[in-house]
């Protein structure tokens, strides 16, 4: 089966890529330590070097560990309640019988708009989170549909680094924001000028990388992961018009019932079966394939 | 030359390993499989009684398919090995699909919420039950590669692996239940 031996390739490629954007980000702590202790007095060195170590082991720790819940937090999930949401539930024990997968924690997010996204570390620690849109609107087979498709996520361990990447590179880039904008309102006070200086550097170093933050954040996600989540879910199913569907109710949907309620961040848009932000243009930054592209592939199965 | 033979009694020594593993995790995925159909079987017979005692009031005159179910129930319970759970199994799926076939003549009974929540999880577990069995098949499938193809075909001759049978939905399953009325 060459297809068996792609998807392990593509676990491993998803553990080493989320190993590395740990080491990344603890490095990117570290030298930003560096910086400002060499501008503001070699003296603190040490000091502020421990107090990097730390706050940058925290930080990848945390984000490690606690990167599903902070995902969850950030769109303001519930735990689904097995009595209120039953379809959900046995949607997703079949599909975790169908998959073998462990059975994920459940969750829904407030929102009129159809969309899902799994988020975890790994299988064992896995969650899949639906909007209540997606709830009200699917019907049962593409609502496993799209089940599916997550849980294929959580089997290649998409989930991780898809995760990963919102969370750490997301806080970095809301950091810089944080950082560039009290830079503007505290220029016009007197400052010493070390003090002074120490602002500007990493204040430039902020302006430089939250740009290219989110635009990594963009290139998590790749048309193939979600290709290959599209056609794993098949295997899980069975059944390629239930997703088909479920995608061409996600396309036909207004666009205006979701503008009022912007409260996904950018960071958190890759983990998303669509991109919760709809832009019109297919384009090379853009964060997700063409949903059209998607069901004629579905459909040719 | 000494080290050319080291390596590679190392390499064959690695393959030996990796090979025996592989049959391990392969055929554990089985068993695991076999016993969630297992799972899901036992949940179905457990919410037959609830369901009879739900519908008791509403329908007197259907005697015939409730005994049917309960009867298929019985089986399950007494069956023996697995595949006269299987068996047994798919004849209580398809008294159950001939009950609420019948079911749908009764307004009163589907006004219940307490048989809808019923109905509803039966009909979950059905899927579940289809779910099961494919995963059974699908690790049925890829232990059946790694025993036929090589070099894993050699592997199998030497640890006396071979091929296992997939699961075949018995004969009465497949028919449609029959719904008189």
């Amino acid at each position: 089966m060459p297809q068996h031996i792609s998807f392990d390739d593509q676990i491993q490629r998803n553990k080493i890529k989320s190993f590395l954007l740990i080491v990344i980000i603890f490095a990117f702590f570290i030298v930003l330590g560096y910086i400002v202790s060499m501008v503001l007095d070699p003296s603190y060195f040490f000091i502020i070097m421990i107090f990097a170590t730390i706050f940058s082991l925290v930080y990848v720790v945390a984000g490690y560990y606690k990167s599903d819940k902070i995902a969850l937090a950030s769109v303001k999930a519930k735990p689904a309640s097995r009595t209120e949401h039953r379809m959900l539930y046995h949607a997703a024990e079949g599909m975790a019988i169908s998959s073998g997968l462990p059975m994920p924690k459940l969750y829904v997010m407030e929102s009129e708009e159809i969309n899902a996204f799994a988020s975890g570390r790994d299988p064992k620690h896995s969650v899949i989170c639906f909007t209540t849109g997606a709830l009200k609107k699917l019907d049962k087979q593409e609502l496993e549909g799209v089940m599916a498709h997550e849980m294929s996520h959580i089997a290649n361990y998409d989930i991780r680094f898809m995760t990963l990447t919102a969370v750490l590179i997301g806080m970095v880039s809301i950091i810089a924001q944080i950082f560039l904008r009290s830079l503007w309102f505290s220029g016009g006070r007197n400052r010493e000028g070390k003090e002074q200086a120490i602002l500007m550097v990493v204040g430039i170093v902020f302006a430089i990388l939250a740009p290219i933050a989110t635009q990594l954040v963009s290139f998590a996600i790749s048309r193939k992961r979600e290709y290959a989540a599209d056609a794993s879910g098949v295997k899980f199913t069975r059944y390629p018009q239930g997703l088909a569907n479920a995608l061409k109710k996600i396309k036909n949907e207004s666009v205006s019932s979701l503008d009022k309620e912007h409260r996904v961040s950018k960071a958190m848009a890759p983990l998303f079966i669509s991109d919760p932000f709809k832009r019109k243009v297919q384009g090379l930054f853009s964060t997700h394939p063409d949903v059209n592209d998607r069901i004629r592939k579905l459909e040719a199965m | 030359m000494i080290f050319w033979l080291i390596g590679l009694g190392v390499l064959v020594l690695l393959a030996f390993i990796i090979y025996y593993n592989r049959f391990v995790t392969l055929s554990n995925r089985i068993d695991n499989s076999l016993s969630q159909i297992d799972v899901q079987l036992r949940k179905r017979a457990d919410l037959v009684p609830n369901l009879i005692n739900s519908v008791k009031g509403y329908v007197k005159h259907e005697r015939g398919v409730m005994s049917e179910v309960t009867k298929a129930r019985k089986e399950f319970m007494t069956a023996k090995n697995f595949e006269g759970k299987v068996k047994a199994g798919a004849q209580l799926q398809s008294a159950l699909g001939s009950f609420f076939a019948i079911a749908e003549n009764y307004p009163q009974l589907k006004a219940n919420e307490n048989f809808l929540h019923l109905q509803q999880e039966l009909a979950a577990i059905e899927d579940k039950v289809a779910y099961a069995r494919q995963h059974y098949n699908d690790s049925i499938l890829s232990y059946n590669n790694l025993c036929k193809k090589f070099p894993g075909v050699m592997f199998a001759s030497i640890y006396g692996k071979s091929v296992k049978k997939y699961l075949e939905i018995p004969q009465e399953a497949r028919a449609v239940p029959k719904v008189e009325f």
